[in-house]
């Protein structure tokens, strides 16, 4: 295990050093890990910190600002219900309840499984096709409460035990 | 690649904006090319693209051809084969997949002849679902950069006169006049000075910047370039939500053709003018949509914004003087400056010049992107072009300016929309959303629903912004809940107040328009949930009940199907029936029932 | 440069803000989130100020308003005395375990009110320990989170490998809010447990061990194998230059 850690650090490592040492591309970096490892690992960050030689605690600032970041890693398939105005009066509220149904989770939690986490986005801009809710990237349009189970049971999700 | 085609050929467009995209575009994009690649014996010379948003999402993905000007909704994949064997081919109409016209329940050939198009003026959307955002010839063919050529003949002097004298205003909210901004940043005496595009488009219910960018980011980089002679920068920055990643390939793209072409880098044109452009992209964080935020945010901190006693003309990005603009004000300067000041100025309005982007979704029926004249009426948009209210329903409001504005009731609705209007009436352009809300939208629930996006997004730096939306935001949780005290629509005024006059940033000064704007033109439906316990929209949870009006409820089991909770039992054909044990009061039925037999009690 | 405050002609310099500006003058205007060391932020908003030029009324925080115009200012106004009124109210009620903020709760005559309290929160977000921090080179907390979620924390909220535990910023915390304790030897700040050193001299337990060694790294001039508390070391300073004006 120990060989594999250092790796992971080297891929962190191989990230960072694609960005000349300064300030202004403390975003830029957090972004590209943040793909890489589905969330920022604590490690990544201390390496930030010494690569633009920005105190940590400011770049934990950083990280715990902006939303795009997570500091715990996110389940295989991360579901974002947009929460957009468009989307919340075209009761996006009823997705949130109905995944907790199916699968026991709230917004901000990850399933005990590790498949799915959920989280709640602003606006994404596809305020047209309202309600919208997005997996790994894929925009899934007008979903009714019935196509959400529909949408989740694709992904192999299975209807939450204790609900029953 | 050359794209001059002869007269014949068949061009087929194909939408692939986000929303059509959404709907399955990129899968039709490639089975029109497989079907149409040479060697499948097609004798009919075509020419298929991708393009950005039409604006017209509901019916996506749209698929156009031309010349014969047909356009063709909800195309799925199966429809490939017969549109390439039919239309491409025989030049048959394929009826089905045409626009059905709901007033007068005809077929509609091309979406020119329908009102969501023929009641628009596209200024900043020229482009828009006629180009291919990935190709420069494409943009050349259609005109582009001709206005830089143009600016390359012109002094900075004349090219920032040509602006004001446009009237521009800047289309990312407040309004400020272009023109005099960059004169501003001209006359600093500092020599490095910087553009930025400001591309955080992050009013939920507002998505025509991400549309510009994705659609055709050559008129952005093309009115940045303008702008660095005008003022003399050397560099300019886009700062582009990373949440919009065709956004983000379509600018990067369109940065390094741009470059190849000679457009940016160093000696522009050959001539003795630099300027090159880089992205950052964002961090998810609302509050770097204000100017100083967003300054802070490309240096690498968190995004704080601070007292604009001294402007960023003056003291911007890393010091320096800086001219910050949003994503639609940079689409309209190569227009101003191609087709000179008089002709942008001679639409619109008085203090608002040329036209304006709106994205008008909602209880609607046609929802997208809709550009307009400044001074049009709210009626004329969401009736003429919007075509009404879904399901038949009441208009209740219109939300325009995201958090930022406010509600604008029925009474109003002739109101015509331009930067100061709508100040006057209590809300704000913003950045051009225009949310229809229906009468089962609780105004209450709506301006609740704003301050909780605002307490997520204020940075919390300062008290007045931080702690009052936390107070705003826990008395309107209250009477959302029934627990409503008498005192307590004074002390929302009381406190919106210290908010717009004491918040460091245009954040907080705004944030309290939701709630003072519904107050001011829906307070009766405060009082009724204080005194009466009583949500008349059915949507605040803990006032609301459902119930099933037999008289009217004809069995169809839609209801039924979309409970979440399986509250809802009946017979087929016979009426149903709600239990109230187990409804959560979501709505869902009341929304989904085509007979309005959902009642609220 | 001259500019009215309170109908008074005062002396400004060209720049410096208006809060410096009425200080030197002995104009009072009330602050929170403010210190001469690192100068105005805007946080508070306590500070907020009615200027009036060429005719034009606005209301701007002294910390940050830069003077540059002859202006004409208010530290007083029936609009700004409710600002602030409101605004200790709302500090008040997300920092009711502070004791100054109690006081200032009656001293502004805020009317009380059904809002949430929070009697275990003392602290304002004044940001003023941060930049402490900051300032002494440590940088071991800083602002977290955003919005109304908003607090100073150190990373992960655990003991942060680079605090010095010198407790600078508990002292400069104008409400208390962030607790140090000594007990005996032993100093315990943000989840971290200090070795205190006592005094040579006094036998008073005065700093942490890693505080003497960054005061040491930062100034050579400081002798660490004396470990002098602050008034000891004044003390011998002193019989130092007595000495040598004696002799």
């Amino acid at each position: 295990m120990a060989g594999n850690a250092s790796q992971v650090q080297e891929d962190y490592m191989s990230v960072i050093q694609s960005y000349p040492e300064e300030k202004r591309y403390i975003l830029a970096m957090m972004q590209d890990l943040q793909r890489q490892c589905n969330y920022l690992p604590r490690e990544a960050l201390e390496q930030i910190s010494r690569h633009v030689d920005v105190p940590f605690a400011k770049i934990y600032s950083m990280a715990t600002f902006y939303k795009a970041f997570s500091l715990v890693p996110k389940g295989k398939y991360a579901i974002k219900i947009c929460d957009g105005t468009a989307c919340h009066i075209k009761s996006s509220a009823v997705l949130i309840d109905q995944i907790f149904n199916t699968l026991g989770i709230k917004p901000g939690e990850t399933g005990e499984d590790g498949l799915f986490s959920l989280e709640t986005v602003n606006c994404i801009g596809a305020c047209a096709i309202a309600p919208v809710v997005v997996i790994n990237g894929k925009v899934h349009s007008k979903v009714s409460s019935s196509g959400i189970v529909d949408i989740i049971r694709s992904l192999g999700g299975h209807e939450n035990d204790a609900d029953n | 690649m050359m794209l001059t085609t002869s007269p014949d050929t068949k061009k087929i467009l194909v939408c692939c904006g986000t929303g059509c995209q959404a709907s399955g575009s990129l899968e039709v994009y490639r089975e029109l090319n497989k079907k149409l690649a040479p060697d499948t014996g097609v004798q009919v010379e075509t020419y298929t693209k991708a393009t950005g948003c039409n604006g017209w999402c509901e019916q996506g993905p749209l698929v156009k051809i031309l010349p014969d000007d047909i356009t063709y909704c909800h195309v799925a994949v199966a429809d490939v084969e017969a549109i390439v064997e039919k239309t491409i081919k025989n030049g048959e109409l394929i009826k089905k997949l045409l626009y059905r016209d709901p007033a007068t329940k005809k077929q509609v050939k091309s979406h020119h002849e329908i009102d969501f198009y023929k009641k628009q003026h596209k200024i900043a959307l020229r482009h828009i679902g006629e180009i291919d955002p990935a190709s420069i010839e494409d943009y050349l063919d259609w005109g582009g950069y001709q206005a830089l050529q143009k600016a390359l003949t012109m002094s900075p002097q004349d090219i920032i006169t040509e602006v004001i004298r446009s009237g521009l205003r800047g289309r990312g909210g407040a309004g400020f006049p272009t023109g005099i901004k960059w004169q501003s940043c001209a006359g600093q005496e500092e020599p490095a000075k910087y553009i930025i595009c400001n591309g955080d488009e992050g009013d939920p219910g507002a998505f025509m910047d991400r549309s510009i960018m994705e659609g055709d980011p050559h008129t952005v980089l093309e009115g940045m370039i303008i702008a660095s002679l005008a003022i003399g920068a050397g560099h300019g920055f886009i700062y582009v939500r990373d949440e919009y990643e065709l956004a983000i390939t379509n600018l990067t793209r369109a940065i390094n053709d741009a470059r190849i072409h000679g457009y940016l880098g160093h000696n522009i044109m050959g001539r003795d003018h630099s300027f090159d452009i880089e992205i950052v992209r964002g961090g998810g964080a609302f509050v770097c949509g204000e100017e100083t935020a967003l300054i802070t945010s490309i240096e690498g901190n968190v995004g704080e914004p601070r007292d604009k006693y001294v402007f960023p003309t003056a003291k911007g990005l890393w010091g320096k003087p800086t001219v910050i603009n949003n994503v639609e004000t940079w689409a309209n300067i190569p227009v101003i400056v191609k087709d000179g000041a008089e002709k942008f100025a001679s639409i619109g309005t008085d203090k608002s010049k040329g036209t304006k982007v709106f994205s008008l979704v909602g209880k609607v029926v046609n929802t997208g992107l809709v550009e307009v004249p400044m001074g049009t009426s709210l009626r004329e948009i969401i009736y003429d072009i919007g075509g009404g209210i879904l399901k038949g329903r009441a208009f209740k409001a219109v939300q325009t300016g995201g958090p930022s504005g406010g509600c604008i009731p029925a009474d109003l609705l002739d109101l015509k929309v331009d930067f100061d209007s709508l100040t006057e009436a209590g809300s704000m352009m913003g950045s051009g959303g225009l949310i229809v809300m229906d009468e089962h939208t609780c105004m209450v629930e709506v301006a609740r629903y704003y301050l909780h996006f605002l307490a997520g997004e204020s940075c919390g730096k300062c008290v007045p912004c931080r702690e009052g939306i936390r107070c705003m935001l826990e008395i309107l949780t209250r009477i959302c809940e029934g627990k409503g005290e008498a005192a307590d629509l004074d002390m929302l005024e009381d406190l919106g107040k210290t908010l717009e006059i004491a918040s460091l940033c245009a954040l907080g000064k705004t944030a309290p328009n939701p709630v003072l704007s519904t107050l001011r033109y829906f307070r009766s439906e405060y009082e009724t949930h204080i005194r009466d316990h009583r949500c008349p929209a059915g949507v605040c949870r803990s006032l609301t009940e459902f119930y099933v009006d037999p008289e009217i409820c004809n069995g169809c089991g839609l209801c039924t199907k979309n409970c979440p909770v399986n509250a809802i039992s009946g017979e087929k054909k016979e009426p149903h029936l709600i239990s109230q044990e187990l409804c959560i009061r979501c709505g869902e039925c009341f929304n989904r029932c085509n007979f309005m037999a959902i009642k609220v009690k | 440069m001259k500019i009215i405050i309170n109908d008074q002609e005062v002396n400004a310099v060209y720049g410096e803000t208006l809060l410096e500006t009425s200080r030197k003058a002995g104009i009072h205007i009330p602050t929170l989130c403010y210190h001469e060391a690192f100068g105005g932020e805007g946080r508070c908003r306590m500070c907020m100020v009615e200027v009036e030029k060429n005719g034009l009324k606005k209301v701007v925080a002294a910390c940050t308003y830069p003077v540059t115009d002859e202006v004409s200012v208010r530290t007083s106004t029936p609009v700004i005395d409710k600002i602030r009124r409101n605004i200790i109210m709302l500090l008040y009620k997300c920092a009711s375990g502070s004791p100054l903020l109690q006081d200032l709760f009656r001293e502004y005559g805020c009317s009380d009110n059904s809002l949430q309290e929070d009697p275990e929160e003392r602290c304002i977000l004044c940001n003023l320990c941060v930049k402490a921090c900051e300032e002494i080179g440590i940088s071991a907390i800083s602002l977290i989170m955003r919005g109304t979620d908003k607090r100073v924390a150190t990373p992960y909220s655990q003991a942060a490998e680079v605090c010095i535990g010198c407790g600078t910023c508990a002292r400069i915390c104008p409400t208390g809010a962030i607790p140090m304790v000594d007990e005996g030897r032993q100093r315990t700040i943000w989840s971290k447990n200090f070795e205190l050193i006592s005094c040579e001299r006094c036998g008073s337990f005065f700093a942490t061990r890693e505080e003497l060694t960054h005061m040491a790294s930062v100034n050579e001039a400081l002798d660490i194998d004396t470990c002098l508390c602050e008034n000891c070391r004044k003390k011998m300073v002193a019989e130092k230059i007595s000495k040598y004006n004696c002799s």
